[in-house]
């Protein structure tokens, strides 16, 4: 009987098929709730692959066994707002710099998408007196966050007077409704301790034949990194590393 | 002429009610994200599907799903004589058009915000339910490539020439200028999402011809997963699970 539950368990499924009801299971990735003619609500695959059911974490109020659908082939990961990606920084400009985004979390992506660092995005004080070229260079791999324009909003309405509580449910809709999309690109934002640069190499060198010495530069401080050959200290934004 | 003998045989020896013989590669273009071979009788189709990936025109970008694109072109060397304008033409631009829509409907687009998926579909042979082929091919190679779907998307034509209801017509039966029912269907949903018919047709036969090409959507989507099943069994096998 328990042979045959774990046979069940882990068969094969394929998009559409019923995995159970949504009363008795919850849906985990690679699968979907929805409710039939007769408004049952079931839980159905979304992807091919192998079915598995998961416990349900000890410290939730839902005691329903987690089912999951996992295929041989995720899809290409998309950056979402909020989420921590890795981009190479291809070009900067006074007031931005533009980057390719490399990954999403863990996860590399199938091509790349195109993210921009607005000069007011870079760190959290100050934010008027950045100079551009010095916190980034062509080449730099930087970890950064995906800008929600909600927080955002949130962020700044929170010091606003309680006077204003009218006018601010009126600039949340708005703002709200000003999505990412009228961007050409997503925004990224480095403005926490741990994001910022985190691999740079170090440009020409002291000497003439040493031009584009090349070497991984070493994070000194959160505005600087140094050369180990040449010594030379390089301005960037830096992230905090380690714990 | 007699495209039902008196024995109830057609034209290739096909009872009225049976499908032409189905056959399904996975994989067969590596580069792609996830692509598929499908063939129904002598009509032989493939699909490529890439995504999701950046939007590559800013205007078409869509904030809370991804954007389906569809690209439906024939070979020079599908038909009998060699085609002039592979892409372009009305036909070409009607077809992707359709193939999108429904394969829009059964893709969870709002899982990939900004995001563009692209399928692209090509005859390599064409013999008659060349739309439908590549429907059943742009649905496995969308499985192929992980892409989160409601349901499987299949499709078949039907026919009715001399009184009968027929299943699956192929060229010549399709040129005899008769009613051609093309139905896309979710077969674990039960829910039609394409019905297009070419000529005219009475409602209580259309009833029947329509039920012929759900039953033949059905059969198709038994084997889709099928084949589904065997290239995962095979994958696991290589990867040596």
């Amino acid at each position: 009987m328990g042979e045959k539950l774990a046979e069940e368990e882990r068969e094969i499924v394929t998009p559409g098929e019923v995995l159970g009801r949504a009363a008795e299971l919850k849906a985990g990735k690679g699968t979907y709730v929805s409710a039939d003619g007769a408004g049952v609500s079931y839980v159905y695959a979304s992807l091919t692959g192998r079915r598995a059911l998961l416990p349900p974490p000890p410290d939730s109020p839902d005691k329903r066994p987690i089912v999951e659908v996992t295929g041989h082939k995720a899809h290409g990961a998309v950056p979402e707002p909020g989420c921590i990606v890795l981009a190479r920084v291809k070009k900067v400009m006074a007031k931005m710099a533009s980057a390719d985004i490399m990954c999403v979390g863990e996860r590399s992506v199938r091509e790349k998408f195109t993210g921009v660092i607005r000069q007011q995005d870079v760190r959290a004080t100050e934010i008027d007196k950045v100079d551009m070229h010095a916190s980034f260079r062509v080449g730099d791999i930087v970890r950064a966050v995906v800008v929600s324009l909600v927080h955002m909003v949130l962020l700044f309405l929170v010091p606003s007077h309680v006077a204003l509580l009218g006018g601010t449910c009126i600039i949340l809709d708005t703002f709200t409704k000003l999505s990412l999309g009228d961007a050409r690109a997503y925004y990224l934002s480095t403005a926490k301790n741990e994001l910022g640069v985190v691999s740079a190499e170090s440009t020409a060198g002291l000497r003439p034949e040493m031009v584009l010495a090349g070497e991984m530069m070493i994070p000194i401080s959160w505005t600087e990194m140094q050369c180990p050959v040449t010594g030379q200290i390089e301005q960037r934004k830096v992230a905090k590393v380690g714990n | 002429m007699e495209f039902v003998s008196p024995e109830g045989l057609r034209l290739d020896g096909r009872r009225p009610t049976e499908m032409r013989q189905l056959r399904a590669a996975i994989g067969a273009v590596s580069k792609a994200d996830g692509s598929a071979v499908f063939e129904m009788g002598n009509t032989k189709v493939i699909a490529a599907v890439y995504g999701p990936r950046e939007v590559e025109n800013k205007a078409e970008l869509i904030n809370d799903q991804a954007l389906v694109r569809c690209e439906y072109t024939m070979a020079n060397f599908s038909t009998g004589d060699r085609v002039r304008k592979p892409k372009g033409d009305r036909r070409s631009t009607e077809i992707s058009l359709v193939i999108r829509q429904t394969m829009e409907a059964c893709i969870m687009t709002h899982l990939m915000p900004r995001s563009q998926i692209d399928i692209f579909v090509q005859v390599l042979q064409a013999d008659g339910g060349t739309r439908s082929a590549c429907i059943n091919a742009a649905t496995l190679a969308l499985a192929d490539a992980g892409i989160p779907m409601r349901d499987l998307v299949t499709s078949c034509s039907a026919g009715y020439l001399n009184s009968t209801p027929l299943l699956d017509l192929n060229y010549v039966e399709d040129s005899a200028g008769g009613p051609d029912v093309t139905v896309g269907f979710l077969p674990k949903l039960d829910k039609v999402t394409l019905l297009q018919m070419d000529s005219k047709l009475s409602m209580d036969i259309f009833q029947s011809v329509m039920q012929l090409a759900i039953e033949g959507c059905k059969a198709i989507a038994n084997y889709i997963r099928e084949v589904l099943h065997e290239n995962t069994k095979q994958l696991e096998y290589r990867r040596g699970v």
